[in-house]
This record gives structure tokens, C-alpha cells and sequence, in this order.
């Protein structure tokens, strides 16, 4: 429960606009869209100026009241719920905080408030011919200050970077009111601690973030994009490599599906069909642009493709003759995740390991499940070019659901396991929230969680800026 | 037997298309071009029934800017034996191409010209029409189904409230509607045999039409844009602002 001096503060200062008390209202804003986590909240914060955020922090760090900042709550990690484990936490929303977005072509960057959504800032750069190129599923609800504060990746990694890559500058409101304000956006600077670097990641635990400048690209003139069909990880692997070679480093995306998963999709998902007449054990969903309006990346992907035909590497393929048929190759690719849902219990793990050892890993991660876990389906899937996997694993045809799901963290840590064997990372792009705490305390050295601690003792001393994240 | 099948290069369907600041027509540099949808569903057509036995050669025909080889090679590439790209690079009219079609048929003699019903870029919906007259051949538009009968073609259109089924005699011409078929995707093989396929780069005047545009376009303006809504306190007050604008 909050006070109700603190209801009628909160009001007073952001209106009636800023604020509610509405149950059912708030109640968008605690549930996490899959039902995995279900919070509660006393009031909803809607500031709509940085003013605004920096009076919302100073009267709660005044009076000691935890924040949990939330963008679109699309977040995969159960970071932006809050109330979870009996907290009482106010959210801090960003939806009011969308009004600025102006682009700078000459400098090739777009300066943004926190709340604009991802497609908002992809649509004001390509009306200057220009790309922001962060591009994931939940493109339309999640937020400029949400893929900051998650490092979001999504399918242009390997070409463009996270968002840390893209991220110039911000501005921020630290936990103790001030505002950290960098929306620099330059591209050489050292002078001391990078501190915007801090605040990326750092999942609402350091800060409200408020505005961003991001990295802008040349806009994608011509795209390529090829549905191919292999036998294994390893020859979806040497064809990464080979079309970084030919494509003159143009890859922007090269995702994996297992046929499994497809067969998922094909059998769950309305209106969508393999573009191949054969099945083939793996498919890569791969796209090489370009900004230039030559014809020479089409010849050199021609001559790729002859050749790695010609080697084996590709089974069976398509290319996309048309705007529709590149979208039908995408929905593909984008259903895994939902399909998974209607085909039962999945257990779901978001790992990176060096792009060279995936097939290696895969291999490992299969046969290790199958020992422990007999007649689990393990469905790997997404971003092979930056060695980051979606490992889930479905549940056994016929099993019950709720049975197979009590071995999520049982799973989790044999996975979590031999992904640090492999060098790798228990969270490649979701981040930790208060999903993966555990795993987070349980993995990383002590040295690295004492840093972490003492930047977040530093910065946030009273700890009322996200309390259940992380740590 | 024999099918021609024309092709229209034009804008992506799904690309939003902008009107020129100076409302001469839409914006085209830089823009995603594609076959036209209705085409594409011609070209499926056509290998359908060259793979049901019932034709033997199926000729892709464009007439657009050399770019619309592209266009072409993706009919090779879904399944056509050759291409014909008459060069021209001005506007197309629907009459202009029409003749143009009927001096290459007169060449290539084929038992069915199989196109799109319409073009998505001017959705005039004439070229099929205009060539059938000028040909003096049988037509059956917004075709729904095709079906080869002895010597002729049962073609179901799609009506207003219905279905109506024709039969003609060949050579006959046939547009495609929307449900005939679903397009298959262009394999990489295919892709790959189709660099070798064919194309037969010709201009108007070898076959002596002329392009020359009898339309001339006065303005190209964006559809207005929908007006901001109000928000009323009550069923009244609804009622009350209803009535001032005259509706009820
Ligand atoms: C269908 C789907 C596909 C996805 N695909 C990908 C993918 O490919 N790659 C990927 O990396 N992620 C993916 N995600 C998850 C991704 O993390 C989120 O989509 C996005 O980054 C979160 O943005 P949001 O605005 O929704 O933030 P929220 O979910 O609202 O919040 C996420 C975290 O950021 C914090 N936060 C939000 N805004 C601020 C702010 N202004 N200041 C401080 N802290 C803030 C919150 O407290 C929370 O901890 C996917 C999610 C969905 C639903």
C-alpha cells in the first residue's frame, strides 16, 4: 500500500493526465504478456518531460519509494513488472514521453525521448533515406529507453551491432534526482569513465532514462533475401562465413530454424507454407544489403550461391522475388516463439557461445538433454551469425505440461552449464530481471558481481530504483 | 500448345507509395519494383499447365524499361522456357501495349495469352480486353479457374455475387483474378538455369507501334487525410452533434 499523502503528491504533481489509481487501467502494466509474471501496483506514473521524471525520483528518493521504470513491457525477463515477491514499487511509464524525435542526417543520428517506439524512430529515419537499424518482433510496442536499458539485440547484430553499438548518447535521472545528461553524439570521446555505457544493460536499476541519441546508417537500398536449406549447423556455419566473404561484409541477417520448429509453424501458423519443396533438416533465413544502387552485390551472391550449390552446403533454397514473398520468409521465422506455445510446455534458454563452437554446442546441448530429459524436443533456434541461440526445449508429445515445466530450473542450470563450458553467456539479449537472478549470482565470479554491487551501492545507495532486478 | 504470358514491372505491392511534391505521379527512385501481383498468378498458371502435360512452351513478354528483365528472369525463374522485353521507357499505356502484344502474338502464334486482370500501378484494367478485340480472339477475364478442354478453355470468372463459367475456343486470351492460384516461390536451381534461359531485347519500332501517350495526367494527389475525431461526453451529447451536422 502507498500512503495516500503520497497518491495526492504524485497527483499534484503530474495532473490528472500523469497519473492513476485505476486498477484496471494499471493492470496492462504489471502483467507480463505471456502470463509468466503478474505484479501489482498502487499508482501509475505517466511523467511526460524529463521535469517531470526528476520531480517523480527526488520526492521518492525523499521518501524512500522504489520505481520500477517501464517502457513498452515487452521485456522477456520480468524486469519492468512491478510488485513482484510481495515489493511495493511504483511504475515510472514512459508512454507520455514520446514527443521529441528529430533526426540529423548529416550526422547520421536521431535524437529521441525515452517512450518513442522502435518503429517511430525506424519510420522519422527513413523518411531521410536513412536506417536505424535495431530491428526485433516487438519492433512496434518497445520502447528507445527499453532497448537501452536491455541492450536489445534482434536479427541486424551482426551487421550493425546491439544497441550499445548504436547508442551515441543519453540522458538520464539518477536515483537521487539529478540528471546525468550526455546526448552527445560523438563518435570519439575519452575523456574519463564512458558512464552512458553504465546505464546500458543496466535494466532500470541505475536510473530513468530519458532521452537517447542513436547511430544512424544508410538507408537499405537493395536486399537480398535468401530462405536456404541445409544439412547441418556446421555448413549453415561455413556459409556465414563464405557470404561475409562475398557479399563484401553485407550480411545484415542470417538466422537458423531447426525443421522441427518449423514443422511447428507450419502445422500451428495460418497461411504459411516451407518455400522449399524438400525438407531439409536446418533452414537459414538469410538477407545481404546494400545502400549502393549497383548490380554487383547481385552478381557476387549469383556466384555464392553457384558455388556453395556446387558444394553441398546448400541442400534446397529460395530467393524472394517480391516484397510479399520476403515478408512470408519472415513470418516464418518470427512465429517460432508463438507456435512453440500451442505445441505445449517449452523451456526457454537465451545463450551465446563464440560463433565458431554453435555446432559444437548444439550437438552437446541435444545429447545431453536427451540423457536427462528422454524424449524432450529441443528446438534451437535464431541468431546464428552472432552465436546467440534460443535454446527451447519443448515438452514430450503427450506429457503434461505443468509436470514437464517444474524442470525449468533443473534444465536451466544443466544448459546455463555448459554454456560457461563453451565461454558462452547465460543471457545473450533478454537480459536477467528478476527471472535470472539466480542464475546470474550463481555464474558469474565474484570479482564481476562485487563490481556490479559496488556500482549500484554508488549510484543508487537507498536502492529504490528497481529493487528486484539483477540482484 | 503454346502460352504467352505478359508481365508488368511495377511497384512493390507492399511498398507505400508517395505522390511527387510536384503532383506530376508517384515517387519511383529508389523504390522496391516487383512483377505485378496478378501477373505473377499468370506465370503459375501457365507452368501449371505445362506441368500438367497440357502445354509445351510458356514465353514471358515485357514491355517496360530494360530493368524489367529482372522481371522476366523471375518468370524463367519460376518456371517459363524464354522472355521477349520490348524496351521502352516512358509511360505504358494499356493500348500502346495491347498492339504491341498483338505484334508479337502474330509472331509467336500461341494458343493462350494469359496476363494479369489488371496492373497494381494504374489498375486500368484494359490491356487483357484491348487485345482480345484487337486479335478478334475470345476472352475470358478475372479468370477464378482454367481448365483445357478439347481444342478449348472452360474459364471460370468472378462475377458480381458469383461465379460464371465460359468456354472458348482457341487461341483464346485470359486474365487472371486473384484466386486462381498461389504463386510458387523461385528455387534457387531454378534461379540459377534461368540466367541461361533466353531474352529477346526489342524495341517498339520492330514491331512499328507507337508508344506515343494518348492519356494526359492532370494531377496526382494523396487521398485526404482522415480528419482528427472529437470525443463526446454522452449518448446527448452524440445525438445533439449528429443533428448539427446534419446526419440524423
Ligand atoms: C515478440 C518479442 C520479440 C523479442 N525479440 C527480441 C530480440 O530479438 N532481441 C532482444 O534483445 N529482445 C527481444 N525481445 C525483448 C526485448 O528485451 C524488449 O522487446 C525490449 O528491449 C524492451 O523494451 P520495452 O520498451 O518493452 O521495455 P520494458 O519491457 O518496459 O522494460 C524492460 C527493462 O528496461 C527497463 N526500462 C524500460 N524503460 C526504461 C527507461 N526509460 N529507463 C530505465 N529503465 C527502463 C525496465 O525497468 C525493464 O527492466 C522481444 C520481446 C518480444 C515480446
Amino acid at each position: 500500500m502507498l500512503d495516500q499523502r503520497h497518491i495526492d503528491a504524485f497527483t499534484d504533481m503530474l495532473g490528472a493526465k500523469g497519473t492513476t489509481i485505476d486498477q484496471e487501467a494499471i493492470y496492462p502494466h504489471v502483467r507480463e504478456w505471456r502470463d509468466k509474471f503478474i505484479g501489482k501496483a498502487p499508482i501509475l506514473l505517466m511523467p511526460s518531460s524529463t521535469e517531470d521524471v526528476r520531480n517523480i525520483v527526488r520526492y521518492c528518493d525523499e521518501h524512500h519509494i522504489a520505481i520500477v521504470p517501464q517502457g513498452g513491457n515487452t521485456g522477456l525477463v520480468g524486469g519492468g513488472i512491478a510488485g513482484l515477491e510481495g515489493r511495493n514499487e511504483v511504475i515510472l511509464s514512459t508512454k507520455r514521453l514520446n514527443k521529441h524525435i528529430s533526426v540529423d542526417a548529416e550526422d547520421f543520428s536521431v535524437t529521441v525521448d525515452a517512450g518513442v517506439t522502435v518503429s517511430a524512430i525506424q519510420s522519422a529515419a527513413a523518411e531521410h533515406g536513412l536506417l536505424f537499424p535495431l530491428s526485433l518482433a516487438s519492433e512496434g510496442s518497445c520502447t528507445a529507453g527499453g532497448i537501452v536499458s536491455t541492450n536489445a539485440g534482434g536479427v541486424h547484430v551482426i551487421r550493425y551491432g546491439t544497441t550499445r553499438a548504436l547508442t551515441l548518447g543519453l540522458e538520464a535521472v539518477l536515483p537521487n534526482g539529478e540528471v546525468f545528461s550526455d546526448l552527445s553524439s560523438l563518435r570519439k570521446d575519452n575523456t574519463g569513465y564512458a558512464l552512458n555505457q553504465l546505464l546500458i544493460g543496466a535494466e532500470g536499476t541505475l536510473g530513468v532514462i530519458t532521452r537517447i541519441t542513436f547511430k544512424l546508417y544508410p538507408a537499405e537500398m537493395q536486399k537480398h533475401t535468401f530462405w536456404l536449406g541445409v544439412n547441418t549447423p556446421q555448413d549453415a556455419l561455413s556459409l556465414f562465413s563464405s557470404a561475409r566473404t562475398a557479399s563484401g561484409d553485407r550480411v545484415s541477417v542470417f538466422e537458423i530454424l531447426p525443421h522441427t520448429g518449423l514443422e511447428f509453424v507450419l502445422e500451428h501458423i495460418e497461411g504459411t507454407q516451407n518455400p522449399l519443396d524438400t525438407a531439409c533438416n536446418w533452414y537459414v533465413l538469410m538477407e545481404v544489403a546494400t545502400s549502393a544502387a549497383d548490380k554487383l552485390l547481385t552478381e557476387s551472391m549469383d556466384d555464392w550461391v553457384a558455388k556453395a550449390f556446387e558444394q553441398g552446403l546448400i541442400k534446397d533454397g529460395a530467393v524472394a522475388q517480391s516484397e510479399t514473398q520476403t515478408s512470408a520468409f519472415w513470418k516464418l521465422r518470427e512465429s517460432m516463439s508463438e507456435a512453440q506455445k500451442y505445441v505445449g510446455g517449452s523451456i526457454k534458454h537465451d545463450i551465446s557461445v563464440p560463433v565458431s563452437k554453435i555446432p559444437a554446442f548444439i550437438e552437446e546441448a541435444t545429447a545431453l538433454l536427451a540423457e536427462h530429459f528422454p524424449s524432450c524436443r529441443p528446438t534451437p533456434f535464431g541468431h546464428l551469425g552472432d552465436g546467440n541461440l534460443h535454446f527451447n526445449v519443448m515438452q514430450p508429445e503427450g506429457a503434461d505440461k505443468a509436470e514437464y515445466l517444474a524442470n525449468w530450473e533443473e534444465m536451466n542450470r544443466l544448459i546455463h552449464d555448459l554454456t560457461i563450458k563453451y565461454g558462452g553467456s547465460i543471457s545473450a539479449e533478454h537480459g536477467i530481471g528478476t527471472l535470472k537472478r539466480e542464475e546470474l549470482a550463481r555464474t558469474k565470479s565474484n570479482t564481476a558481481l562485487s563490481m556490479m554491487k559496488a556500482i549500484k551501492q554508488a549510484i543508487d545507495p537507498k536502492g529504490i530504483m528497481n529493487p528486484g532486478s539483477l540482484f | 500448345m503454346k502460352i504467352m504470358v505478359p508481365v508488368k514491372r511495377v511497384v512493390d505491392y507492399n511498398v507505400k507509395v508517395r505522390v511527387k511534391s510536384d503532383n506530376t505521379g508517384v515517387e519511383l527512385a529508389n523504390v522496391k519494383m516487383s512483377m505485378n501481383p496478378f501477373d505473377e498468378i499468370a506465370v503459375e498458371e501457365a507452368i501449371r499447365l505445362k506441368e500438367a502435360g497440357k502445354a509445351e512452351e510458356i514465353v514471358v513478354v515485357s514491355v517496360g524499361p530494360k530493368l524489367a528483365q529482372e522481371t522476366i528472369r523471375t518468370g524463367l525463374a519460376m518456371g517459363a522456357d524464354r522472355g521477349i522485353l520490348v524496351e521502352h521507357d516512358g509511360e505504358t499505356e494499356p493500348l500502346a501495349v495491347a498492339k504491341t502484344l498483338k505484334a508479337i502474338v502474330t509472331e509467336e502464334n500461341p494458343d493462350i495469352v494469359l496476363l494479369g486482370k489488371q496492373a497494381i500501378d494504374g489498375d486500368n484494367n484494359q490491356t487483357g480486353q484491348m487485345l482480345a478485340q484487337l486479335l478478334g480472339w475470345p476472352q475470358g477475364t478475372f479468370a477464378s479457374e482454367v481448365a483445357p478442354e478439347d481444342g478449348s478453355l472452360s474459364v471460370t470468372r468472378e462475377i458480381d455475387g458469383g461465379l460464371e463459367t465460359v468456354k472458348l475456343n482457341l487461341p483464346a486470351v485470359v486474365t487472371t483474378d486473384l484466386r486462381l492460384n498461389e504463386p510458387r516461390y523461385a528455387s534457387l536451381p531454378n534461379i540459377m538455369k534461368a540466367k541461361r534461359k533466353p531474352i529477346d531485347m526489342k524495341t517498339p519500332a520492330d514491331y512499328g507501334v507507337d508508344m506515343g501517350t494518348r492519356l494526359t495526367v492532370l494531377k496526382v494527389e494523396e487521398p485526404p487525410q482522415r480528419e482528427a475525431g472529437i470525443m463526446v461526453e454522452s449518448v446527448e451529447d452524440l445525438v445533439s452533434k449528429l443533428k448539427e451536422k446534419g446526419v440524423i
